[in-house]
């Protein structure tokens, strides 16, 4: 069967990626940020996943508001970046895992909690930068993806419980793939920033810290907490956080916190990641 | 689902919002092919008026004027497309929206010197 072989979190910042595509990694600005992902990168190169199950969220690139699912899951074969505004960056296509894939819907589904199914869709910078953080930028990713889109644009966004039940019936559909793969899965958004109204520029410094140390093994209180609650703390896009519920919530009750990062701002945002090992 | 008007200064795209802006996000949503950045650079008021955008919202999007898009239900990354056309940094466009002097948002918001 399928093996969960850690689970990583971290921000999706878009301008990480135009930092790389600049060539400004090791300026002033960004050097001290990039730095921080070297341990994170070593690991999952020692680690050598086959699958990363990505989650994040769209933003206004690849879903309009014409149709917004509070989930969903590609099931393509390959996953372009997608135009956001600029062309698409030159960053490779990403293979999907396919049968992985069906495997999850099919579960998830049975379980009742029912996510639209997408079969050709592009990827923005919410996937894009977490897979170029932790793996570079390669001529050819070393591993397959299944993308898991939250809604965290329009209200109603899901809420934190309903991220973490997912997380849960994620693991229990990843662990009963008939196959021997090794997967990551990867919970991305955040820390605290906030974009749009007169509090733009909010940067939570002492809670960004106090999640990098607690959502390891002091995630309840993250998990309880409601989406005001996160809107309060991390910032109106900071709330994307309750995506790594996802992902926490696939790993066990305790777990081994190998390596964390914090470096503010990245553009706005606090940006960071935490990577976590079943202990 | 929250209630927006309790947490200070901060908009969530909710319904109202989402009604309000609808047709300026969705011409802004069009700007990620490349073919509607050119219509929109070549006439950007007949591109703007074939999305029915009224005159408040037009006059928004043609100053660039960043807090009022928002404040018309434009949601930020809708409307970064045009940022795309016409470059602004995102920090610009956050201190616009805390109608603050760059210089002071960077420093008093983000913390940079």
């Amino acid at each position: 069967m399928a093996e969960i072989i850690g689970g990583v979190g971290t921000s999706h910042v878009p301008s990480i990626g135009i930092a790389i595509d600049k060539g400004l990694v090791d300026t002033p600005d960004w050097k001290p940020f990039f730095d921080g992902y070297i341990p994170g990168k070593q690991w999952m190169a020692d680690k050598k996943p086959d699958v990363a199950v990505v989650i994040f969220n769209d933003h206004g690139n690849t879903f309009f508001l014409d149709r917004v699912p509070t989930f969903a899951v590609g099931v393509a074969e390959s996953y372009s970046p997608v135009d956001e505004g600029w062309g698409p960056r030159a960053v490779p296509d990403f293979e999907g895992a396919v049968d992985l894939s069906w495997h999850l819907v099919d579960q998830l589904v049975e379980n009742h909690f029912d996510p639209m199914v997408c079969r050709e869709i592009e990827v923005d910078h919410g996937l894009q930068v977490p897979m170029e953080l932790f793996f570079g930028r390669p001529e050819n990713w070393p591993v397959k993806v299944v993308p898991i889109w939250v809604n965290t644009i329009q209200y109603p966004i899901p809420t934190p419980q309903r991220c973490w039940e997912m997380g849960k019936l994620l693991r229990k559909a990843i662990e009963s793939f008939p196959g021997d793969e090794r997967v990551v899965i990867m919970g991305t958004g955040g820390l605290s920033h906030q974009l749009q109204g007169s509090r733009a520029g909010f940067i939570n410094r002492e809670a960004d810290q106090a999640w990098l140390d607690g959502i390891a093994n002091d995630y309840e209180k993250y998990r309880d907490m409601s989406r005001e609650e996160y809107v309060e703390q991390f910032g109106s896009e900071g709330a994307e956080l309750i995506m790594w519920l996802v992902m926490r919530a696939a790993m066990d009750d305790k777990v081994a916190l190998k390596h964390k990062h914090y470096y503010a701002p990245a553009s706005m945002t606090g940006a960071g990641m935490v990577v976590l090992e079943n202990a | 689902m929250p209630d927006p008007s309790q947490i200070p200064e901060t908009p969530l795209f909710d319904r109202e919002r989402s009604k309000q802006g609808y047709r300026m996000n969705k011409m802004a949503m069009s700007l990620g092919k490349p073919e509607n950045r050119a219509a929109f650079k070549a006439d950007e008021e007949a591109f703007l008026d074939s999305y029915g955008l009224n005159a408040e919202e037009k006059t928004a999007v043609m100053a660039r004027d960043w807090h009022r898009m928002v404040a018309l239900g434009g949601n930020l990354f809708f409307i970064l497309k045009i940022a795309a056309i016409d470059p602004a940094v995102m920090t610009e466009i956050g201190a616009a929206q805390a109608q603050m002097e760059h210089a002071d948002f960077l420093k008093q918001r983000l913390g940079k010197e």
